[in-house]
């Protein structure tokens, strides 16, 4: 297997995009990378959506994409697998390099959430449950997490007040980040501590509120992948190597997991890309995590090593996931504040990771001298896990 | 509880529902079919305020819950804003319409306080 580089990053704003169709995105985020890269032909793309087929009704869209930019004859392939297509279709690019089979890869992920109502998206989101024991009955992707938040409330002490601090943390890096659907700065007495708040921040998916879970948003993202050994030939970019990447999935139902409040496919991601890269946890400097809902981003800190159980939510109040604390989490904003377009977040997650490694972020955003970048892209709920260790290369 | 039919390992009896073709402990592919028995105890539920099209509740209960014999499964709790819903609590299951599509009722579970 060969050591795989990632040369070019691109990424589109996320939020309402009602100019632009899926395709488009997808072209736009992927001309940003093949010109960031410095090259103009792929030898095969990966394109990461999850709902072009039910909410464009367009299929195929990988074709679509190789047309639109102009990349024919490459070979070109949709990746669909939830709200982990794009750790996926990363992985599966990663795959194409190492195996030796394909030299130059762009990997590609968009969504185009906006174009139908919040009940609709929530309906097509909500497809990924079980068709017979759990979709029938309603229920969504924010009520999954709050079944999920309440047992991990009663197991391991998290409370409303560290799910409302890392609203407001993810919100603050967002209002920093030009590429992040959500903006707006809260407060703790705006959301939690104040008579307002009851009609600013109501229930969602009790325990959780409007603020905990991720806005529904339009964006596309993508990466150009080669061999690390051919880097100083394609590109003038400081090469960002995939150490290792991990992947392990679940129960498709909630109520089959022994212990539902274990995210076992994300404890099984995470070591596999820990061990690939052989590197620890400790050793982290920035991760992105999949926090859709705030509870996950504890969770998954949790249960990737980052912090013992019982400790994530305490490590957020004592600012230790902020920005120049012991591990900055989500200096992106998250899917918090960055926006979750389904099929874009997990490419979003590596062009983040691929910017903060390569030094170039602002300095109200960048993690000073970061070295290894960490990433969670958590499908379904958590039965489809994808992790990556990324690391600075030599230039 | 007749409509609902779990699938219980012939091998090391570990209780799934819905259906698999091997059983997720112990991969073996022999089934006991069995159905829920007794009350229902919930083990973790939410109230959804944002529901998905096709729902004109202004939101509904869903949990899942545990049979006295094992078998586990998500359905609708019967109850109304403000209601005292606890984990722990015990729930009597029944076959009830639980949404509608196209004024056609669509059966499944329902727990009732």
């Amino acid at each position: 297997m060969r050591d795989v580089a990632i040369i070019g990053a691109g990424m589109i704003p996320f939020g309402r995009r009602d100019q632009d169709t899926l395709v488009d995105m997808l072209a736009y985020a992927s001309l940003k990378a093949l010109d960031d890269a410095g090259v103009s032909a792929v030898d095969a793309v990966y394109v990461a959506n999850m709902g072009g087929g039910i909410l464009q009704r367009q299929t195929a869209i990988a074709s679509a994409l190789v047309d639109r930019v102009g990349l024919l004859p490459a070979a070109a392939d949709l990746v669909e697998n939830g709200p982990a297509s794009g750790g996926s279709a990363v992985k599966n690019g990663v795959l194409a390099v190492a195996s030796g089979y394909y030299d130059l890869v762009l990997v590609a992920g968009g969504e185009k959430m906006r174009e139908v109502t919040g009940w609709k998206a929530t309906d097509f989101v909500a497809t990924l449950t079980h068709p017979e024991t759990e979709y029938p009955y309603g229920i969504t992707l924010p009520g999954m997490a709050g079944m999920f938040t309440r047992l991990y409330m009663e197991k391991y002490g998290v409370t409303r007040e560290m799910l409302v601090e890392i609203a407001i943390k993810n919100q603050q890096m967002g209002a920093l980040n030009p590429y992040a659907h959500v903006e707006m700065l809260i407060t703790k007495e705006g959301i939690l501590d104040s008579p307002h708040s009851v009609v600013n921040n109501p229930p969602m998916a009790d325990p959780l509120h409007l603020y905990d879970a991720c806005p529904v948003s339009d964006g596309a993202a993508a990466v150009i992948l080669c061999p690390l050994d051919r880097v100083k030939e394609l590109t003038h970019n400081v090469p960002v190597i995939v150490a290792g990447f991990g992947q392990a999935t679940d129960t498709h139902t909630l109520a089959e997991r022994d212990d539902p409040t274990d995210l076992k496919a994300v404890t099984l991601a995470a070591q596999q890309a820990f061990e690939r890269a052989q590197t620890k946890p400790a050793e982290i400097n920035v991760a992105e995590l999949h926090d859709a809902f705030t509870i996950l981003e504890i969770a998954e800190s949790e249960h990737v090593g980052f912090f013992k159980k019982g400790e994530g939510g305490k490590a957020v109040l004592a600012g230790k996931t902020k920005l120049g604390g012991q591990l900055p989490i989500n200096v992106s904003g998250g899917l918090k504040a960055r926006g979750h377009p389904v099929g874009a977040t997990g490419v979003a997650q590596v062009v983040e990771l691929t910017w903060q490694l390569r030094h170039e972020l602002p300095k109200e955003r960048q993690v000073k001298n970061a070295r290894a970048g960490f990433s969670i892209n958590f499908g379904g709920f958590g039965n489809n896990v994808v992790a990556f260790v990324l690391k600075r290369g030599e230039k | 509880m007749k409509e609902i039919t779990a699938y219980k390992c012939k091998k090391c009896g570990r209780i799934h529902y819905p259906k698999h073709e091997r059983c997720l402990n112990c991969q073996h592919r022999e089934f006991e079919l069995v159905h829920p028995e007794g009350k229902a105890k919930l083990l973790t539920y939410t109230q959804i305020f944002n529901l998905p099209w096709g729902f004109d509740e202004r939101f509904l209960y869903i949990g899942v819950v545990e049979f006295e014999n094992g078998v586990k499964a998500m359905g609708q709790i019967a109850a109304p804003d403000g209601a005292d819903v606890h984990t722990g609590m015990l729930l009597a299951a029944e076959w009830r319409p639980v949404r509608y599509v196209s004024g056609e009722p669509v059966y499944g579970l329902k727990f009732v306080l």
